[in-house]
């Protein structure tokens, strides 16, 4: 049953012997025995199996605090376990117990190593993962909570950034959307506008056309300036700027201006008079005083108008 | 010649213009001997003149000549040793020995404006218009001031001497409104400051509005500019509804605005409405007119039972009440409302200043205050962006409005002691959690401008600009 076998001492550096394969240290048979080396010093080695016997009898017992190392071989029931091997063996425990109880990490990282050692490397013991938690197990806790803590930190700030960033697209996509409505209301405005000065323009044509072209008609003053509220709803029913002079005619001089089909071509005038006419009546409003309607109080009645339209 | 008496708060600085001047007269004992270097600027004469006719007025029983003569230079020396006190930015402190005559001539035209304050304190009204029109020839346009806004304290209060020819109040035209909009984008993008205001009031009301008992959210906004706090806001209130199993809040606010704001009402509620229904959240706005508040206090808001209420304050409405009840009234109605939370963002720098009576004082603080607004625009973000075009801008359509109305409020005893009024009403200041100070660090990383940091100035959080406040948010609760 005893087999020479790899044996790490405690203090971790390795002594080379001979390795019989036909057992190694993972596979006790059912009734305990112990593996001990060959050296000339007879030292045990706690494998897994046994460690985990004595874990269980630990655990039996109330815990590492509550047992004591003649209780643990009592409840083990291992042969050949001394109290002097449960004793050193139960402080390692303990301590490393306590190192591992600071952060659930190093204790959970440690575990993990120790499976892996333990599956992984047959010439690996627990013991040497003890030892390891003994000298590194302080410093390793230490740093891991160190680093848990960056972490947290940094995971906190990424989120910070991130929804501070949601924050600012929120606002800026805001701000894009109500400057897109506010120029769209202004372009709107712009076109009324527009619209409104052909309209003028057109009416103020006719009416010097009416004037110069039409006489013994009504005089001028008869003809009917139309309203703003016509203006309005010409403006509404029509994209187009061109016609509206022919929808607006309610006034004595009516059958003079719905017979103009276009405004290039008004009745009974060649295209040249008639664009003549036109660069005249342009020139009357370039002085911009013959327009009834000042600047203010136009914007006024403009915003009036897209109040009724909108 | 008759004395102007425009204002009827003016009135009220009568009391006051005895005591300040005899402060002025005890205090010019100690700067009699004193040389200023500045003895050759003084008032030209043609203002000179008008001292004599107004003081004889004005001042029983003062040889009014020997004040005159003085109060030159005694006032100057003043100036001087309230300028040190005051721990004004340093271009003023290097215009007082730069021999550059272009540097001295802002610090003059500053200097001159603190005159003209100060006759307003004591309702020489005549003397103040002379001084202003003598102004008009060094600051004849906003980009020749000696910085800090200077032109449009002038214009603020030239305003205020020629009432009857203010114009009435006027809808902004759509050109006007696009033109903000684009400067306060820009505003935005340079400077940390709106977004700064926005996100610590966001957080507030986020960290005091959470929690299931109540989906139902009432936001009542004194202040609201373009609406542009709430996109954000909608945005953190849709995220998480996504993760809490009530789904999103309900969100209805109510916007405390005044007449001439009736175009962008229209704009707001449309911009947000849309804004809410792409995120799918059920948003709701009512608008209030600053009138109807002012006459029936919180009864002129519709509160339902069962929701969240908070209240979003600012020094504007502050001053605005002043005419009215003041604001104690003001707090202890906004106490029976029951507010979970009130936030109180200060814009202006009124920090703990408590309300004095002094139009010069509250003018000086102002000045002070928007000249570091204005150093901050132009030498941390703008110069760094290249867009000092963009600061001219912000300046003209953002900065003015607010420094006309913070003149217009120097005579009403500005800045009331509003700390104290709050704590009067039972109200404590609520702490910031650390995701407020994250946020506000790491938007300051984010922004390309120089020179700003956030400090923690008792409860509020304060963006300063070189060791200056700026902006300082506060969160209380009942």
């Amino acid at each position: 049953m005893y087999s020479a076998l790899h044996s790490l001492p405690l203090d971790g550096s390795s002594i080379v012997g001979d390795f019989q394969g036909s057992l190694d240290g993972t596979n006790l048979p059912g009734d305990a025995c112990l593996v001990l080396t060959t050296d000339p010093k007879p030292r045990l080695r706690w494998t897994a199996e046994l460690h985990e016997r004595f874990i269980d009898a630990v655990t039996q017992l109330g815990g590492p605090d509550k047992a004591t190392p003649k209780t643990i071989m009592r409840t083990m029931g291992v042969k050949g376990l001394t109290l002097y091997h449960l004793k050193s063996h139960l402080q390692k425990y303990r301590l490393g117990r306590q190192s591992c109880k600071e952060s659930t990490e190093s204790s959970k990282d440690a575990a993990s190593v120790a499976e892996s050692q333990d599956t992984g490397s047959s010439a690996s013991t627990s013991s040497r993962i003890a030892a390891q938690d003994l000298n590194d197990g302080y410093q390793v806790t230490e740093a891991l909570r160190v680093q848990m803590e960056v972490q947290r930190r940094l995971h906190e700030q990424l989120e910070v950034q991130r929804r501070l960033q949601l924050r600012i697209e929120a606002q800026g996509k805001y701000l894009q959307s109500i400057l897109e409505k506010a120029c769209k209301a202004l372009n709107d405005q712009a076109v009324a506008t527009a619209g409104l000065e052909a309209a003028r323009e057109e009416l103020s044509e006719l009416a010097i056309k009416v004037s110069n072209e039409c006489q013994g008609m009504a005089p001028i003053d008869t003809i009917r300036m139309p309203s703003l509220s016509e203006l309005a709803a010409a403006l509404e029913s029509k994209s187009a700027s061109s016609n509206v002079p022919a929808r607006i005619g309610d006034c004595s001089t009516e059958s003079c201006l719905t017979s103009i089909g276009s405004p290039v071509s008004p009745m009974g005038m060649s295209p040249q008079a008639a664009a003549a006419m036109k660069k005249r009546s342009r020139s009357v409003f370039g002085n911009g005083d013959s327009l009834p309607l000042d600047g203010t109080t136009m914007r006024h009645e403009v915003e009036w108008m897209m109040n009724n339209m909108a | 010649m008759r004395e102007l008496d425009f204002h009827e708060d003016h009135g009220s600085n009568n009391n006051n213009s005895g005591h300040t001047n005899k402060t002025t007269l005890s205090s010019l004992a100690q700067f009699a001997s004193a040389d200023s270097h500045l003895q050759s600027q003084s008032l030209g004469s043609a203002a000179a003149g008008d001292h004599h006719q107004i003081f004889g007025s004005a001042l029983p029983g003062i040889d009014p000549t020997l004040f005159v003569h003085h109060s030159e230079y005694g006032d100057v020396f003043l100036n001087n040793h309230d300028f040190s006190s005051l721990d004004l930015p340093h271009s003023f402190h290097n215009n007082l020995n730069s021999p550059n005559s272009a540097a001295v001539g802002g610090f003059d035209s500053v200097q001159d404006l603190i005159r003209a304050a100060d006759c307003f304190d004591s309702n020489q009204f005549h003397l103040a218009h002379a001084i202003l029109e003598r102004l008009n020839q060094k600051l004849p346009s906003p980009a020749a001031a000696g910085g800090g806004g200077a032109f449009f304290f002038k214009e603020a209060l030239q305003s205020l001497l020629t009432v009857s020819t203010r114009p009435p109040a006027y809808l902004s035209s759509w050109s006007e409104i696009v033109e903000t909009i684009r400067a306060y984008r820009a505003f935005s993008g340079i400077s940390p400051i709106p977004m700064f205001a926005h996100f610590t009031a966001n957080q507030a009301l986020l960290d005091a509005l959470d929690g299931p008992s109540s989906p139902f959210i009432h936001v009542v906004d004194f202040d609201i500019g373009l609406g542009c706090q709430y996109s954000s806001f909608m945005r953190e209130l849709a995220e998480r509804g996504s993760v809490c199993k009530f789904g999103a809040p309900i969100l209805r606010v109510t916007a405390v605005v005044t007449e001439e704001y009736a175009i962008e009402t229209k704009l707001i509620r449309e911009s947000l409405t849309q804004f809410a229904h792409e995120l799918k959240l059920r948003f709701q706005i009512e608008f209030v007119l600053l009138r109807t508040f002012e006459a029936l206090s919180f009864k002129s808001i519709r509160f339902v039972d069962g929701e969240k209420t908070a209240v979003l304050l600012s020094p504007a409405i502050f001053r605005r009440l002043s005419l009215t009840g003041g604001p104690t009234a003001f707090v202890s109605d906004l106490r029976r409302v029951g507010p979970s939370v009130v936030v109180f963002v200060d814009w202006e720098g009124w920090g703990d200043s408590s309300g004095t009576a002094s139009f010069r004082r509250n003018f000086v603080n102002s000045l002070e205050f928007y000249s570091i607004m204005f150093e901050s625009l132009e030498g941390g973000g703008a110069a760094a962006i290249g867009g000092g075009d963009w600061a001219r801008k912000i300046e003209m359509l953002l900065m003015r409005p607010r420094i006309l109305a913070a003149v217009e409020g120097c005579g009403r005893g500005a800045a009331p002691p509003w700390k104290e009024v709050f704590a009067g009403a039972g109200m404590w200041p609520i702490g910031w959690s650390q995701f407020a100070d994250f946020q506000a660090e790491t938007l300051l990383g984010k922004v390309q401008a120089r020179g700003f940091y956030v400090a923690k100035r008792q409860a509020e959080l304060v963006l300063c600009w070189h060791e200056r406040p700026l902006i300082a948010t506060s969160a209380w609760r009942c």
